[in-house]
Formats: C-alpha cells, sequence, structure tokens
C-alpha cells in the first residue's frame, strides 16, 4: 500500500479541491500516470502516482482535500484494495451507527444537565440546537408529584427540615439529627432524577428543588438545610431560592461541637462533629463547617463558606462569603480571606488574601516503597 | 464550490448578461489568469471585452474610469489590495466625484475588485486590508466577500446602481467552500438575512434564537468567518451564545440589521482586520451608541489589528492580525 500525495510546496494553501479524478476508483496504474487534478488557491496542479498498481480514491470529486495527507492510495493487487476498501466502510458504517445514536445536537452543558437530570436528550426536539433551558424545560413538564414519595411525619416538638442535596453532605446532616432531640429530616430534594424515590438513611428523596415551595406552602416542613459541601456556588444558588420563596434555613448543629458564649450565630450552618466556634465570634448563614473545625473567638465568618476537615484559625480571623476551605488548614490571627478565596489544602496562611483568590500551597508529599 | 470559483462564474456571467462589462487587471489573460485564479478563461470567452494591462494601477484606475464616462460598466482588478492606494488618487478626486461635479450628467460606475488580507506571511505590504481608508469616500460603496454571501449579488448591485463601487475579497475566502444560508440555516447555525431597502443584505448567524443571544458581533469577510469559528465552539462548549451579522455592504454602513440584534442582546462587538484607530467598528460604535444611549449593558468592543506595519514572520504576524484568539477572547471579556 503507497500513499499518494499532492505534489506541492506551496504555503498559500493548505487544502485543495479535487477538480477530477482522471483515473477512476479501483483501476490499474502505472508510475508516473496522473491521477487527479487538485485546484488551490494558487494553481490546478496534477497528481502523479510513483508506483504501479490498483487505484483506491480517499475522496470525491469536488471534495476538499488536506495537502498534506493522501488523498489516495495504490494497493498491488485487487484483492488488497478490497479488503482494505471494506475496513474503511467498516469505519464508516461504525460512526454512522454512532451518528444516528446520537444525531441529537446539544451544547456540552446540555449533555452534562441532562446526565445530571436524568433526561434522554432523543426525547427532546432534535430539530433545534438543545441547550440547558431546553433540558431544564422538559424535567419540569415530565414531572408528575403523585408518583414522588411524601415527605415523612415528625412528632408536634420536633423541627422538621427539607435537606436539599442527597448525596454524601445529606448522610453527614442525617446523622447530625439522629444525635440531637429537636430536629428531623422528613425529605429530601436533588435535581438529579436519578435519586428520585430512592433514600438517604431512610430519608426519602421527594423529587427536585422545584418541590420546595410547594411543599413548604403544604405544611410539609419547617426548615432547610442545604446539605451540599462540595460548591460554594450552589449553596449560594439554593440560599437566594429558599430567601425568594420565603422558606426559612435552620442551623444544623452536631451534639458533640461546642459553640461558646457571645457567640452570634445565623441561620442554614452545618456545624459537623468536634467544631468549635469560640467565644464573640460571628457566624454568617448557611455555611458547612466539616469535623474538627476550630473557629477562635472574635472570629468573624461570612455566609455560604465551606470547609475540609480540621481547618483551625487563630484569633480575629475573618473568612468571607463563599470562600472554598481545603483540609486540614492553619490561618494566623488577624488573617482576612475576601470573598470566595479558595485555600488548597495544608495550607498555613500568615497573611490576607484579597477577594476571588486562590491560595496554592506546596504540600510535603510522602513516598510509599515496600517494607524492607 | 470554492469562492475564488464561484467569483469566476460570477465574472463570466455578468459578461455574459451584460454587453456593457469590460474587465481589466494585471496578468489576467488565459492561461495564467490572474495572481488568485479568478480571471481565469475569461480572455478566452470574452476576447474583446477582458483585456490585460500594464503594470500600473494608475492606468487601470484612468482606463477603468474613461470607460465608465463612455457608458462601460468596468470591472478593474487589483492584483493586491495594497495597491489600491495607487488608485486613489483618481477614485478620491474623480470617479466618485464626476457625478456631481456635473450636475448629475454624467456617472462613472467603475468596480474595483482587490484582495485583501492577511495570515499568510506575506509581509508588510502584501497583506493589508486597507478598505478602512476608503470607508467615507463620499459616493462610493464599499462591498465585502463573504462565504455567506453569493458573489453574483455583488456585480448585480453594481450593474443594477450607477456608483462606483470597491469590491473587498480577503484571499483566504478563495480556496473555501462558499456555504450561503440554505432553508434558513449554515451548519449548524440558523441563518437569516436582514436588510434595509436597496440594500445587499446582512447575514445573521446564531446557534440559537436571537433572544437568547447575549452579545452581537459584527464582522464582514474572512474575519466573519472567525467568529463563526469562535461563536460556534463557545455556544456548544460553553452556552455563551452570541449572534453574528455578517454584512455584505461595509460602507455605507446599513445599521438596521445590526440595532435589530443589539436591540435584543445589549451587547456589541465589531471585528475586522484592518489596524486599529479612525476605523469601521468605530464608526458602527458611535452610531450605536448613540442610539442605545443609556439601554446597552456594556459599551461597544470594537476589535481590530494592532496599528503597526504587518510582520512577514507568521509568529508575529499571528500575534499582530485579528485571529480566533483574540476574538474568544473579546467575547468572554464582553460577556463577563
Amino acid at each position: 500500500m503507497n500513499d499518494v500525495i499532492v505534489p506541492t510546496s506551496d504555503v498559500n494553501s493548505e487544502t485543495g479541491v479535487i477538480v477530477e479524478w482522471k483515473i477512476a476508483d479501483g483501476a490499474r496504474v502505472e508510475s508516473g500516470d496522473i491521477v487527479a487534478d487538485i485546484e488551490t488557491s494558487k494553481a490546478v496542479i496534477e497528481v502523479p502516482v510513483t508506483t504501479s498498481g490498483y487505484l483506491l480514491h480517499l475522496a470525491a470529486q469536488d471534495a476538499e482535500v488536506s495537502l498534506a495527507t493522501a488523498i489516495a492510495r495504490v494497493f498491488d493487487t485487487p484483492e488488497a484494495l478490497e479488503a482494505y476498501r471494506a475496513t474503511l466502510q467498516a469505519e464508516l458504517d461504525e460512526a454512522a451507527v454512532r451518528n444516528a445514536a446520537s444525531g441529537v445536537r446539544a451544547t456540552l452543558k446540555a449533555k452534562t444537565r441532562a446526565e445530571e437530570l436524568g433526561v434522554d436528550l432523543t426525547t427532546l426536539d432534535t430539530s433545534r440546537l438543545i441547550t440547558v433551558k431546553e433540558v431544564e424545560a422538559a424535567v419540569a413538564q415530565n414531572v408528575d408529584p403523585a408518583t414522588l414519595p411524601a415527605p415523612l411525619k415528625a412528632p408536634e416538638d420536633q423541627e422538621r427540615v427539607l435537606l436539599i442535596g442527597g448525596a454524601r453532605g445529606a448522610t453527614q446532616v442525617i446523622d447530625i439529627f439522629r444525635g440531637n432531640t429537636t430536629q428531623t429530616a422528613v425529605a429530601i430534594v436533588d435535581d438529579d432524577r436519578s435519586k428520585w424515590g430512592t433514600e438517604v438513611y431512610g430519608v426519602p428523596v421527594v423529587g427536585g428543588s422545584d418541590r420546595i415551595g410547594p411543599l413548604f406552602e403544604a405544611g410539609a416542613f419547617d426548615a432547610v438545610v442545604i446539605a451540599i459541601s462540595t460548591s460554594v456556588k450552589a449553596r449560594a444558588m439554593f440560599r437566594e431560592r429558599c430567601a425568594a420563596l420565603g422558606v426559612p434555613l435552620t442551623n444544623a448543629i452536631d451534639a458533640t461541637s461546642k459553640v461558646a458564649s457571645e457567640v452570634t450565630m445565623g441561620r442554614g450552618n452545618v456545624l459537623c462533629a468536634f467544631v468549635q466556634i469560640g467565644t464573640s465570634a460571628i457566624v454568617g448563614d448557611n455555611n458547612f463547617i466539616s469535623a474538627y473545625n476550630s473557629f477562635e473567638h472574635h472570629n468573624v465568618l461570612g455566609s455560604d463558606i465551606s470547609t475540609g476537615p480540621a481547618c483551625v484559625t487563630s484569633s480575629r480571623v475573618k473568612v468571607g462569603d463563599r470562600c472554598r476551605l481545603g483540609t486540614g488548614i492553619y490561618i494566623e490571627p488577624g488573617v482576612e480571606l475576601g470573598e470566595e478565596v479558595r485555600v488548597a489544602s495544608g495550607s498555613v496562611l500568615l497573611k490576607s488574601v484579597p477577594a476571588k483568590h486562590t491560595v496554592k500551597a506546596k504540600v510535603v508529599t510522602t513516598v510509599v516503597v515496600p517494607n524492607r | 464550490m470554492i469562492y475564488s470559483k464561484a467569483l469566476n462564474e460570477a465574472l463570466h456571467r455578468a459578461l455574459g448578461e451584460d454587453n456593457r462589462v469590460v474587465v481589466l487587471g494585471e496578468d489576467i489573460s488565459d492561461p495564467y489568469g490572474g495572481a488568485f485564479k479568478v480571471s481565469r478563461g475569461l480572455t478566452t470567452a470574452f476576447p474583446e471585452r477582458v483585456k490585460t494591462t500594464p503594470v500600473s494601477e494608475q492606468a487601470i484606475a484612468g482606463i477603468a474610469a474613461g470607460l465608465a464616462l463612455g457608458g462601460y460598466r468596468p470591472i478593474a482588478e487589483v492584483m493586491f489590495g495594497d495597491f489600491l492606494s495607487l488608485c486613489f488618487d483618481q477614485l478620491l478626486n474623480h470617479i466618485t466625484k464626476y457625478n456631481a461635479m456635473y450636475a448629475g450628467q454624467t456617472t462613472c460606475p467603475v468596480m474595483f475588485r482587490a484582495p485583501m488580507g492577511g495570515h499568510r506571511g506575506y509581509g508588510p505590504t502584501h497583506s493589508q486590508s486597507i478598505e478602512k481608508h476608503f470607508l467615507g469616500m463620499p459616493h462610493l460603496r464599499v462591498l465585502a466577500a463573504s462565504p455567506y454571501h453569493a458573489p453574483h449579488d455583488a456585480f448585480a448591485d453594481f450593474l443594477a446602481k450607477d456608483d462606483p463601487v470597491l469590491f473587498v475579497e480577503h484571499k483566504l475566502l478563495y480556496p473555501k467552500h462558499l456555504t450561503l444560508p440554505e432553508n434558513g440555516a449554515v451548519g449548524d447555525f440558523m441563518a437569516r438575512t436582514e436588510s434595509s431597502p436597496g440594500v445587499l443584505p446582512s447575514v445573521c448567524l446564531s446557534l440559537v434564537p436571537r433572544e437568547d443571544c447575549a452579545l452581537t458581533v459584527v464582522a464582514y469577510g474572512y474575519e466573519a468567518q472567525l467568529a463563526a469559528s469562535v461563536i460556534e465552539k463557545l455556544g456548544m462548549e460553553e452556552e455563551l451564545f452570541c449572534e453574528l451579522v455578517v454584512p455584505a455592504q461595509i460602507a455605507p454602513v446599513d445599521y438596521a440589521p445590526i440595532e435589530a440584534s443589539v436591540a435584543s442582546t445589549r451587547r456589541l462587538l465589531t471585528v475586522e482586520e484592518g489596524t486599529a484607530g479612525w476605523s469601521w467598528g468605530v464608526q458602527i460604535a458611535s452610531s450605536i451608541q448613540r442610539t442605545f444611549f443609556g439601554k446597552l449593558a456594556k459599551p461597544v468592543e470594537v476589535l481590530a489589528s494592532q496599528p503597526t506595519v504587518i510582520p512577514g514572520a507568521r509568529r508575529l504576524e499571528q500575534e499582530m492580525l485579528v485571529g480566533a484568539h483574540h476574538i474568544e477572547q473579546k467575547i468572554r471579556e464582553a460577556l463577563s
């Protein structure tokens, strides 16, 4: 098998158009035969073959072809040619099948959202480009509340809590409620349709976030905890939605955590096991504080913050809205983090960080070797 | 069909349909057929009315002007648009003035066709887009080739009216396929044409309906094709949706299609390959900001090439001339 390449040093064109095939597909060629005319922006170029054999066209007449890759191949025998053609055809067929299956035109974001929501894109209007808007509209249309589970009932003296997010964050919050006697998780909402009807630690996922309003109006719960630990953006978004709906947030504070006297505590905060909040600290709303965090006296925390385990601050530290802290971070006295600061695990912060900046850290890593 | 072939066919058709048409230019005779092969076959088919000229743009402009005054419709090929500067005096002081100077008793309908543009490593004097020096010349209509407009329409427009025309053809369009709107679409784009009466239409392209677009991008020629590729990528990957408005006539500007789009998006980015300052985009920005005073979400952004000499080195040229990466950056800024 020999490649037929357009003989040109033309720097003006990267592609050309096949004006004419001089020798038919599958026919015998002799070395030196002109097999095709290729038109570039500058000229029509005659394309010769440099070996004898049987010619296989790799592009049709009028097709645009690269001047750098083969436009045809020459084979020693007709059998070799046909065998190669068969493999090419098989690849084409396979691609055609793939394309037919995914014949839907959708943006990358729409595809991701469809996966999150469990929407089959082929069921949507495929005559146009599908965007997130269409995917979400399809979900809204398809919901039949009658098929979704109802929230749990709880004794009168309990605060009945709806959780937003049915992933691992929900397990942490439910565990916190199991350790106290005043709050019970009665339902979970999650926009991932595949979770609908399932349970997390016995608490049903009752549908998507569009059910928050109707369930609240129906008196099915008293307050919300946002049980999403990973995305501060999602936390902020759902907090704003709840505010718009007039749905109150409530705190989920683990029985082992210590909130000192004279602390000002907002709403919607999740404090996992062994969290310490020092005296006179001010905590905003809707923060997800992981286990073994210690925010010393006179700290000021904003809202929609999320932290990993074992973040420890000294006194008078300020953490701005929507900050995202990794695991095992130490912060020196008086350090202030602006809004939307992200801090890598293992960082030790000696000075303040302006808003919308990321703190990167070179963590001392370990090497694992077999025992000697 | 590639653009240069379509252009060649349109010239054949113009010569065949209208006996007033005369084509002249340097080295346009067969078998050479012009530096970019656009004139191929014309001297063979119409030997009386297609003439190779001496290597003198002044002569081409003068002969064309004389032919036009005599009732012909000369279409003059200027081998590289850069050389239009040699025609400038006759365009400014003669061709565009005769009609008014002689109180409408005569007309001088000449068309200059000029390959413009860079991205090819041709260096400082064969890569420019100098049309901005002709924009705003009173009584000169400037048209621009694009992959979304049939070249025949430019000639039909020239033959139907009595004014001189400059037809700017970006040389990178020549080997590209013409992609005219078909059934309201160009590839994955929805396409519609909009225009004011008597003006060649602008083609409006968007992946989603106009009301879902957050930015209008206006561009012509090869830059329109670059902008389309960026807009498609940003739309498909990130749902940053823009509407692209591609005019066929760049001077005088037909504001109606741009205004219709901006009324919905409230943001505008203009893109041109010519150098920055005193440019097409600046003119559009001035008008749009006046029309939409207080209603825009952001000031109009004008993207043009750096105001300096085009380097011969390809890598340096890529930094200097407006390329896809510059357009992407500007769109992101406009939508941020």
